[in-house]
């Protein structure tokens, strides 16, 4: 584009927009979803029994990744491993977490939805390369 | 204020809309704009990119059916190249790729703040 069209338009210079995003990150922080959720992963993380139990489950799982690669996970170690994951997904600490990453999680992609309105393009698609990188 | 359902706070509201303004008017989104309105006004071009929507649309359909025919990856490529030799899909590749990538620095930024990936909370589906 040619710098004249450009210098027609109203352009908010790289530290207004670095000024906003940190404000925007600033009073996200301060929403009880954000410190619900801060406070979920500061016990999950600090919970010796869900260390043990994420443990138990993760040991179990890694003898078997062979087996679970070729899809031949025999039933008596399937059903061990499923009641390992159920015995960490069953901690209080573990689910108060899910919980409050699920608020957290709707929060945001309330508030990239609005970032994205005057911008054209999907704020939460476009700030990662892959789904789950 | 409530976005379906979920209740923002007047200073998040407040934060949220000005960071949403201000990125729509950072450089990297003004040429973005420039570059769509560029292309609505290039009709060739158009054309071009719907053909070639079309040819890929049609390539991943035949893929998970049965094999792809030479001659339909041969117009797919020189329909490729064409879009490729392309003055205004070229300037609206790029501006959309410079806007992708200001959207990640900024990301970052907020995600550094917070001490979690935003951006990865926000997405709405996942692997």
């Amino acid at each position: 584009m040619d710098d004249k069209a450009l210098d027609n338009l109203e352009i908010a210079p790289p530290e207004v927009v670095l000024h906003a995003a940190h404000d925007f990150a600033a009073a996200l922080a301060e929403t009880p979803e954000f410190k619900a959720f801060e406070q979920a992963a500061y016990r999950l993380e600090h919970d010796p029994a869900a260390a043990r139990a994420r443990e138990a489950f993760m040991a179990k799982r890694a003898s078997l990744e062979a087996l679970i690669r070729l899809n031949a996970v025999p039933a008596k170690d399937q059903a061990e491993l499923d009641r390992l994951a159920q015995a960490y997904l069953g901690l209080a600490c573990v689910t108060e977490y899910q919980s409050a990453e699920t608020g957290l999680r709707v929060l945001c992609q309330a508030l990239a939805g609005l970032i994205s309105q005057p911008t054209g393009l999907d704020f939460a698609a476009a700030s990662s390369s892959g789904c789950c990188g | 204020m409530e976005t379906n359902d979920v209740k923002i706070t007047k200073d998040l509201q407040e934060a949220v809309s000005a960071l949403a303004v201000n990125l729509g008017q950072s450089e990297p989104f003004a040429a973005y704009r420039q570059a769509i309105q560029a292309l609505e006004a290039d009709p060739r071009a158009g054309d071009l990119l719907r053909r070639l929507a079309q040819a890929q649309t049609a390539m991943r359909t035949r893929q998970s059916q049965s094999g792809i025919p030479q001659a339909d990856i041969d117009a797919l490529r020189h329909l490729q190249r064409e879009a490729q030799a392309n003055e205004t899909i070229l300037s609206f590749s790029e501006s959309q790729q410079a806007a992708i990538a200001y959207i990640r620095e900024i990301n970052q930024e907020i995600s550094q703040m917070l001490g979690v990936d935003f951006g990865a909370l926000a997405r709405r589906s996942c692997c």
